[in-house]
Formats: C-alpha cells, sequence, structure tokens
C-alpha cells in the first residue's frame, strides 16, 4: 500500500541549487528536465545577479534518456563558462540523468584546470591571461533525500572537488556553518548575527553565503583555526569530512542560540574551545544581557498582563528552529512546550541525541519531540491536544489555517512561509531573541484590535 | 479482416530467440501470412536471417542522426517473403537507457502507421531477460497480447523463463497478456522434453513445440538465411513449418503460475538435472 505524505516541508535534493545561488558569483548548472528549477525555485528574495530563471540547464527529453545526455551537459557547461560571468560553476543533477546513469562527474572532470588552459591556449588565448573558472559536481538526485541532504551534498563537493588542504592557518579564523539558505527564511541575519558575536569575542568569522561573500571566503575555509557548525545534523558529516581532508577541528553547538540563555552559553562554549580569555567573554556577554533584560524588564508588564499568550506552545519546523525555539520559549520566556514536531525528515542516526537536547531545558523541564514528515499526523496531534487556552503555535505555513480553527496565536516561522517577507531580519543571539519576542507579542496584541 | 495477433518472444539470452522468430516468420510467411518482425535488442540482429544480413538502419540510430521526423521507409526494411522488418536498436553499450529506447521506436512504429490493417501478425523479439519496465514495453498497454517463451532444458533457461512469467503475470491484469506456451529449442539435454513439459504444466500452460537440434541451423544461419530458405526440404525447415502452423493453430492462452525457486529446483531434480549438470551433450 503506498503511503501518503501530507504538505511535506522541503523539496528534493535538486532544491540546494539555492545553495549555491546563495553563494555570491557561483551559479548552478542543472542537469535535469527543464521543470525541475522552475517548481523548486519558489521562494522570495530569489532574483538579483543570478536569478533560477537564467540557471544554465540541460532540459533533457526523451532523447537524452534514451541515448544519454552527456554530451549536452558537456556543451551546457562549456556554453554556461563562455556566457556567465560567474566565479564557481556548480553541476548538480536531477533523478533522470541519476536513473539513466550519465556519468557527470567524468563530463565534469573534463573542465578542470588543466583541461580549460588547454582549451584556452588551443583558441589562440595568452596563458598569462587565463582564469580558472572551477566547475564542480554535486550529485543531488530527488529520490537521494531532500534538499537538506541536497545542502550537504554542495558543501561536500566543494570540500572534495574545490577545497584543498592549507599549510597556513589563521589564529582565530572560524568557519560557521548554520543555516541552509532560502530553505530558512532568516538565513542571512542569522548567520550576520553569529558573526558579528562571534566577531566581539574577538574571532574572526568566515561564512560563504550572501552578500560580500563568495569564492574568497570559500578559499579561505582551509586556513580556519575550527569550523563551528550550528545545527543539530545538517552539515555535521561535512564537517568529519572537512577534519579528516583539510585537518580543521569543529566545535559542534546544536541549538541555533535564540535569546540571552542560549546565546550566553553558546559564547562562553565558544570561547572556551578557542582559547578566549574568559573575561573578555564575559564583558561581552554582560553588555548584551544587560540591554537584553533592560527591555525584558520594560515589557515585564505586557508578559505579565496579557492574557493572550498561554503557557503551552508547540513548534512545527526543522530540527533547527524546533530545538532553538523550543529552548528560547522554556528558558527565556518560561512557556511550557506541548509536544513539538520535527519536520525536516531528519536521518534516524541522529534523532536520539536531538531527542536529549529538548530534555535540556531549564526549570526541570523537558520537551516531548517527534520526528514526523506528515502534516495530517501533526495537525490531528495538535488538535488533540489540550494547550490549557490559546494555543501558540509556531510553525509553516500550514499551520496557520489549523490554528485560526483552534483560535491560536500562530507565527510563520519555517518553509513554505507565505504571509511574510523578509529581507534580513533574523531570530539568532541576544538581538534575535528579542526581534522573536516582538514577533509573538504583535500577534497577541493584534488579537482583539 | 481479423485483428493482428501481436506476440512477443521472450527467453534466456542465447537461447535462441532470434533464430526461432525468425524461422517462424519464414514457416508463417509460406502459409500466405503477412509478418511485422521488430527487433527490440540493442544488438539488432533481430530481422538478419529474413534481410539476408546486418543491412538494418535501427530505429534509434535512426532518430539519433535525422531527428524525429523520419518516414516509414527509412526505418522498415522488407525481407524474406515480404516481411516487414524493424530493428529497435539501442544507445551505446554503457550509456543512455536502452529500455527507454524500446518505449520511443514502438511509439514511433506506432505514429508511423507502421502497423497496417494487412498485417496478420507483429513480433516482437525481446532481448535476454525483462531486465526493466522498457523491455516490457511490448506486453505492455496491450500491445502484444500473446506471449511464447523460448527455453531449453537447461537450468537458466528455465529460471529465466519462470523469471519472465512473473512479469506477464504483473501485466496480465491490466494489459490482457497472456502466455501462449513454451517453444523450447533443444539442447539435447537429458530428459528434456519430459522436463519441459513438467516445467510448463506447473507454470499451468503448455509446451507448444520441440524444435530439435540440427546443425542445418548453423549453417544457414552463416548464410544469413532463415532454415527454410537455406533448406527448404530439410527435416528442420519442417520443423519450422510445423511450428509456425502449432502457433496459428494455439488457442490456449493463460496467466502463468510462476512458481518459487524452491518448487523450480524440485523439479529440476525429478528429473535429474541436477545430478546430470556436467554432462550436457551439444
Amino acid at each position: 500500500m503506498a503511503k501518503l505524505l501530507d504538505k511535506q516541508r522541503y523539496k528534493c535534493a535538486l532544491g540546494a541549487m539555492q545553495t549555491v545561488q546563495a553563494i555570491t558569483r557561483a551559479i548552478p548548472i542543472l542537469h535535469s528536465g527543464p521543470g525541475c528549477a522552475q517548481k523548486l525555485s519558489d521562494g522570495t528574495g530569489s532574483s538579483g545577479y543570478f536569478s533560477p530563471n537564467i540557471f544554465p540547464c540541460t532540459s533533457i527529453n526523451e532523447k537524452d534518456v534514451v541515448f544519454g545526455g552527456v554530451k549536452k551537459l558537456h556543451s551546457t557547461i562549456e556554453n554556461a563558462l563562455k556566457v556567465i560571468d560567474a566565479d564557481l560553476y556548480v553541476v548538480l543533477t536531477g533523478c533522470i540523468p541519476e536513473i539513466v546513469g550519465d556519468d557527470s562527474e567524468e563530463v565534469v572532470s573534463q573542465f578542470d584546470k588543466a583541461e580549460q588552459l588547454e582549451s584556452f591556449e588551443n583558441e589562440g588565448g595568452d596563458p598569462d591571461k587565463f582564469v580558472y573558472k572551477p566547475v564542480i559536481y554535486a550529485s543531488t538526485a530527488g529520490f537521494k533525500g531532500n534538499n537538506y541532504k541536497g545542502h550537504e551534498q554542495i558543501i561536500d563537493a566543494i570540500i572534495g572537488q574545490y577545497l584543498k588542504k592549507s599549510d597556513k592557518r589563521q589564529k582565530g579564523l572560524v568557519n560557521i556553518w548554520a543555516d541552509v539558505p532560502y530553505q530558512d527564511l532568516f538565513w542571512l541575519g542569522n548567520i550576520r548575527e553569529i558573526e558579528k558575536l562571534l566577531s566581539e569575542i574577538g574571532l574572526t568569522p568566515n561564512s560563504i553565503f550572501g552578500y560580500n561573500r563568495g569564492l574568497d571566503n570559500i578559499d579561505k575555509i582551509a586556513q580556519a583555526e575550527f569550523n563551528l557548525i550550528v545545527s543539530p545534523w545538517v552539515c555535521l558529516k561535512n564537517m568529519k569530512k572537512m577534519e579528516k581532508k583539510l585537518g580543521i577541528p569543529y566545535l559542534h553547538y546544536p541549538t541555533l542560540p535564540i535569546g540571552a540563555y542560549e546565546t550566553s552559553k553558546f559564547l562562553r562554549e565558544i570561547g572556551k574551545f578557542a582559547g578566549i580569555e574568559q573575561e573578555k567573554t564575559e564583558k561581552v556577554i554582560k553588555e548584551h544581557e544587560d540591554y537584553y533584560y533592560y527591555l525584558i524588564e520594560r515589557y515585564a508588564d505586557l508578559f505579565l498582563e496579557n492574557r493572550v499568550i498561554n503557557k503551552e506552545f508547540s513548534v512545527v519546523a526543522d530540527a533547527q528552529y524546533a530545538l532553538g525555539i523550543t529552548k528560547f520559549l522554556a528558558n527565556d520566556l518560561g512557556l511550557i512546550p506541548a509536544k513539538q514536531f520535527i519536520t525536516d525528515d531528519t536521518p534516524k542516526e541522529f534523532r536520539e541525541n536531538i531527542k536529549d537536547e529538548f530534555k535540556k531545558l531549564n526549570y526541570n523541564l523537558q520537551a516531548d519531540v517527534e520526528f514526523e514528515t506528515d502534516s495530517y499526523k501533526i495537525h490531528n496531534e495538535i488538535k488533540a491536544h489540550d494547550y490549557h487556552g490559546y494555543p501558540l503555535i509556531l510553525g509553516s505555513y500550514y499551520e496557520k489555517e489549523l490554528s485560526e480553527k483552534l483560535k491560536g496565536n500562530y507565527l510563520n516561522i519555517s518553509w513554505p512561509v507565505q504571509d511574510k517577507v523578509v529581507f534580513d531580519d533574523f531570530y539568532a543571539g541576544y538581538t534575535g531573541g528579542i526581534r522573536l519576542i516582538e514577533d509573538i507579542y504583535t500577534v497577541a496584541v493584534q488579537r482583539f484590535n | 479482416m481479423s485483428e493482428i495477433r501481436q506476440i512477443a518472444i521472450y527467453g534466456k539470452g542465447g537461447i535462441g530467440k532470434s533464430t526461432t522468430t525468425q524461422n517462424l516468420t519464414a514457416g508463417l510467411c509460406e502459409h500466405g501470412k503477412k509478418v511485422m518482425v521488430v527487433g527490440c535488442d540493442p544488438k539488432a540482429d533481430s530481422t538478419r536471417l529474413l534481410l539476408g544480413g546486418l543491412a538494418q538502419k535501427t530505429v534509434l540510430d535512426t532518430i539519433r542522426e535525422e531527428g524525429e521526423d523520419i518516414s516509414l521507409d527509412r526505418i522498415m526494411k522488407e525481407g524474406y517473403g515480404g516481411t516487414k522488418c524493424v530493428e529497435s536498436g539501442g544507445p551505446e553499450p554503457g550509456v543512455g537507457c536502452a529500455g527507454r529506447g524500446i518505449i520511443t521506436s514502438i511509439n514511433m512504429l506506432e505514429n508511423l502507421g507502421a502497423y497496417t490493417d494487412d498485417l496478420d501478425y507483429v513480433f516482437y523479439d525481446v532481448l535476454g531477460d525483462v531486465v526493466c519496465g522498457g523491455f516490457a514495453m511490448p506486453i505492455r498497454e496491450g500491445k502484444a497480447k500473446e506471449i511464447y517463451i523460448v527455453a531449453s532444458g537447461e537450468m537458466m533457461a528455465l529460471y529465466a523463463a519462470n523469471n519472465i512469467s512473473k512479469g506477464i503475470k504483473r501485466y496480465a491484469k491490466a494489459g490482457g497478456v497472456r502466455l501462449g506456451g513454451i517453444i523450447c529449442n533443444s539442447r539435447n539435454v537429458d530428459r528434456e522434453m519430459d522436463l519441459l513439459r513438467a516445467f510448463s504444466r506447473e507454470l499451468g500452460t503448455k509446451l507448444l513445440y520441440f524444435v530439435p537440434r540440427d546443425n542445418v541451423v548453423q549453417h544457414a544461419e552463416i548464410h544469413k538465411k532463415t532454415v527454410i530458405e537455406y533448406k527448404p526440404d530439410s527435416n528442420q525447415a519442417q520443423e519450422y513449418r510445423n511450428l509456425a502452423q502449432a502457433v496459428i493453430d494455439n488457442k490456449d492462452f493463460v496467466i502463468p503460475t510462476p512458481m518459487t525457486q524452491e518448487r523450480l529446483e524440485e523439479i529440476l531434480m525429478e528429473y535429474g538435472m541436477m545430478d546430470l549438470a556436467d554432462d550436457y551433450k551439444i
């Protein structure tokens, strides 16, 4: 009997073309059917220097299935290099060529530095003026998994095919791996905020996504003192690969720090790992906390008097947000977690550790968490639960209608997002925590207006 | 005008499907039947004996080189006794999807109007095993309604025949395809006829015809001819005529009942195959 999956909250692995898009001046070259990119590029904020509408694509058809699509892939890469001014070209394969068995990796290898130089010279080019355009390959067939795994595949391709071990180590340089661009609405703001916090305690952050980042930052990766991964599971495999290949150790901080409690803990842990004087870290923490609690105190009356935000909440999001927000709402706002739902199809090997994280809440609280991709089942559980008042639901747009039916308070924080526009807003850090409180209480105060 | 009988021939690789199909076709021609043979094998050797050599350009080669806007006479050649011969062909070994190629070819034949009303029989000569959905194409969507499996007394041939039956059973409900019987292309294995009869019975079908082994078949192949054309007076030519008659007369079409591996091996044991495995006389 076929299993029905109702409204899943991710795309297929080829959706990781948006990870490439988030690297400034990097372009995906798609070896897929003509409809894939169109279907996968629904996010707002994805126009710009390269938008999905101009991603080079082999647009393979039946003929390419029968005879193989490698020739078309070759010519598509060749022409993309000619007409598109980019710093990095990433070939992503969709389902069809992978089922047919196209050896895309071999085609991509025909565009390595030596081959590019040779054809440049053959065309009469001056070798001194040769500019190498790196082309790498990521296997992102949809049947291999979702876009979280696709994101890992892109990072894996960069590590495996582009980066080389460096003898140089830059003291204090830290690579940051946190959110999945575009899948996470707040990716840009979150990464920038984490960078800012790291700078304040004296580290030099390095990330590859968003404005003013790109290939130069990718080039710096190999010189970093360590990798910082802020995610329950996404990219953990990449960290292990970098440790092995590039000799870069990593610090795994599974919780996206939102609000004062988690962010202070986060900074202390990084400071300790990086060997930063405790005094320095504590000074930064104190400054932030002073301001944070000043704001909280000013609005304490709102928290006390408002009868609309009830004690119990559910988060329906990927592991990153379910964990980060649950900890924040419990630890900082003193709310009580009802069941939390993780919707990113977390690989089984990581689930126990993630569950344990939900047990590490203040006030002896523990959150019950379920890994569930089926919205129908999630909604049934939410409907069946007694929230002792208006439920507070932080989830995707799929939870909007349900929340309305339950007369709940609802905030759209996870994909798909339909009711808000986010340029560079964020929930990470001290400021991010305040932003999240603002958003939640904005919903609350609007209720009877 | 009666409906075209569309027949797919399956069987283990190397068992003699193409040889049997073409000789059978020659036999049907002698009975005055109008036949089209569609080779569904990337090797494109299903019509060699009817055409007197591998003169055929395959459908897929033609599409590859000339695009899809082609006329029927570019891909269909006339062979022995007025038979219409088509080779589906396939991609280069190791690239592309040959199964999808078969689907493309058959669709193209339909679009070009190859299935004319004057045809009595269409044969699909399909490679070795039903390895994927593409090679099941002739029995899907109601194209070939009759299947014959070519087998011999060798274990692997029977194993393949049983597997193919699983494929037929899968498509029997929706597509209406039925197994018409087993054709034994003899390898002179001990008690071969008994074994094939027992095997066919177990599958719920019958041994349609037992084609004895005769070197004249090889001689005819070297001369790029069917036996009926090469030595019309030979015993073997008569065997193929009889096979043609058996196909014409056949009215027993069943949904096969494939057996488990254990049951298959039991039957083989019963007929002494397992003990005599090293004692083939070819």
